[in-house]
């Protein structure tokens, strides 16, 4: 067994100084020492990286690189991957999609981000296909240029930037974008024939993984399925399985090979069965259907309640952002809060609150409906689950009253 | 805002009706939504809006929305042509 020691030629880079020199990300891939990318705005000293990234083991400090997760607590864990199982990924991946015939990829998300690491970034280098690298949302007239100028481009996206499109470039169409990636939360299913108007020649897919698998495990067209839960079918050599309640875990032969958390580095076997942190389960066709987080299905006065399930109905009546956070009730029971972003107007909240009576039985609707300008976003953009239980900025619309 | 409109308001809320589907005469049948935690809810917004706290065998006795003003206006709370 080797000892921990952090090797002196490991290098971790910040997002910002990829950002300005894509050739560095190159460059350290060929080496052989293991290297960091990390969010710029994550406020991780440089103490602590160093710390952690001595928890390396020396049999690992070549030919890996690592990436960084935060759950929606914020903390973080640094993701130990294999470059060369990463490679072995894109291939599948790039064969999976039709030999896709993407001749670039215009990147909107930080490439510090496991899901445009490897989609965008590695596929490129590898597959040696231009790279147009953006600002996305922060910098909208840099990201509309790009897209104007796309050539049979592939876009990676996350559900949350799709209302974006619309009130940033309104009825404006990117006609050179082929390849539409969603991927890292919640599929925009109800957005679809939006998405359809903005890239009128984009075939789009649902992506799922987490950062454990690095990143993906299962892929759909967004055309096989009338449901955002529905994540498609294992990529070729994914095994998905279900566990105890339900629980989602996978082995991937393109996965991560371990992790740093707590202080502490683990290696993960590879014969280990990896919980995705999700629920699921087997549907037809060979596809999976995903219930939610392990957090977002939970007993209340003894019904199953399941906040995708509940968020899905809720879309179909509101275009804006929602997200919850759980709360304890007066009886002690486990219930929700819905949190709306922006403030909805009488009629939407209308709207809305008869979807839910439609749907659902009283126990599965939110102890209270809050509504916010604005959810408070982590770096990788899922929503601040501490943040939103803690704003003084909320106006609540409706409650239960108990 | 008078009783009968806050009345209207707190039920419409609770039980998540429609302006067309309220009445003064509904009975507690005729309303899916009117189920066991409806009864707590609707209690506790009785109690916040006319400061009245049913009495839990009140609460669960409650046939319709004539009861709740049957109630309250037994307990002075007036209910003008409702």
């Amino acid at each position: 067994m080797s000892t921990p020691s952090m090797s002196e030629n490991m290098r971790v880079v910040r997002e910002a100084e990829v950002r300005h020199d894509l050739a560095l990300l190159g460059h350290l891939w060929s080496e052989a020492p293991t290297f960091a990318v990390v969010p710029t705005n994550l406020a991780l000293t440089e103490d602590w990286l160093r710390a952690s990234l001595s928890l390396l083991p020396d049999d690992y400090c070549n030919g890996h690189f690592i990436l960084m997760t935060s759950g929606s607590t914020g903390q973080p864990k640094l993701i130990v991957a294999k470059k060369a199982r990463a490679e072995r990924l894109v291939e599948v991946i790039h064969s999976a999609q039709d030999d896709e015939p993407a001749s670039e990829t215009i990147a909107c998300l930080p490439l510090s981000y496991s899901y445009a690491f490897v989609n965008q970034w590695l596929w490129s280098h590898h597959m040696r296909r231009k790279l147009v690298r953006t600002d996305g949302f922060t910098r909208p007239d840099e990201l509309k240029s790009a897209l104007d100028s796309a050539e049979n481009a592939m876009v990676c996206m996350v559900g949350v930037q799709v209302p974006l499109l619309r009130s940033l470039f309104g009825t404006h169409s990117f006609p050179g974008v082929i390849r539409l990636h969603f991927a890292g939360g919640r599929f925009p299913q109800e957005q679809l024939a939006d998405l359809r108007e903005i890239f009128p020649n984009a075939e789009v897919f649902n992506n799922y993984g987490c950062a454990e698998a690095m990143p993906r495990l299962t892929i759909r067209r967004a055309s096989e399925s009338d449901l955002a839960a529905n994540i498609g079918r294992p990529l070729p050599g994914v095994e998905l399985k279900t566990g105890d309640d339900d629980q989602l875990l996978f082995r991937s032969p393109f996965r991560a090979v371990g992790f740093i958390e707590a202080n502490a580095f683990r290696p993960i076997p590879d014969d280990e069965w990896i919980e995705t942190g999700d629920l699921g389960h087997a549907s037809e066709n060979s596809m999976w259907t995903l219930l939610g987080r392990k957090s977002e299905v939970f007993k209340r006065f003894g019904e199953k309640i399941s906040l995708p399930a509940i968020q899905s109905a809720v879309q179909r009546v509101w275009q804006g952002e929602l997200a919850f956070y759980r709360e304890t009730d007066s009886m002690g029971e486990n219930g929700h809060v819905m949190v709306l972003a922006p403030h909805p107007e009488k009629d939407q909240l209308k709207a809305i609150m008869m979807e839910l009576r439609r749907g659902f039985s009283r126990p599965h609707w939110p102890l209270r409906v809050e509504s916010t300008q604005q959810l408070p976003r982590l770096p990788n953009n899922k929503v601040d689950a501490l943040a939103l239980t803690s704003r003084n900025d909320v106006t609540v619309q409706w409650s239960q009253r108990y | 805002m008078e009783n009968r409109q806050k009345l209207r308001d707190l039920l419409m809320e609770v039980l998540l009706l429609t302006d067309e589907e309220f009445s003064f005469d509904l009975k507690r049948e005729q309303v899916e939504t009117w189920d066991s935690l409806a009864v707590v809810a609707i209690a506790a917004g009785i109690d916040e809006t006319f400061g009245y706290h049913f009495t839990p065998d009140e609460a669960v006795g409650l046939t319709g929305v004539r009861d709740i003003i049957n109630i309250l206006e037994r307990e002075g709370i007036r209910f003008a042509e409702a």
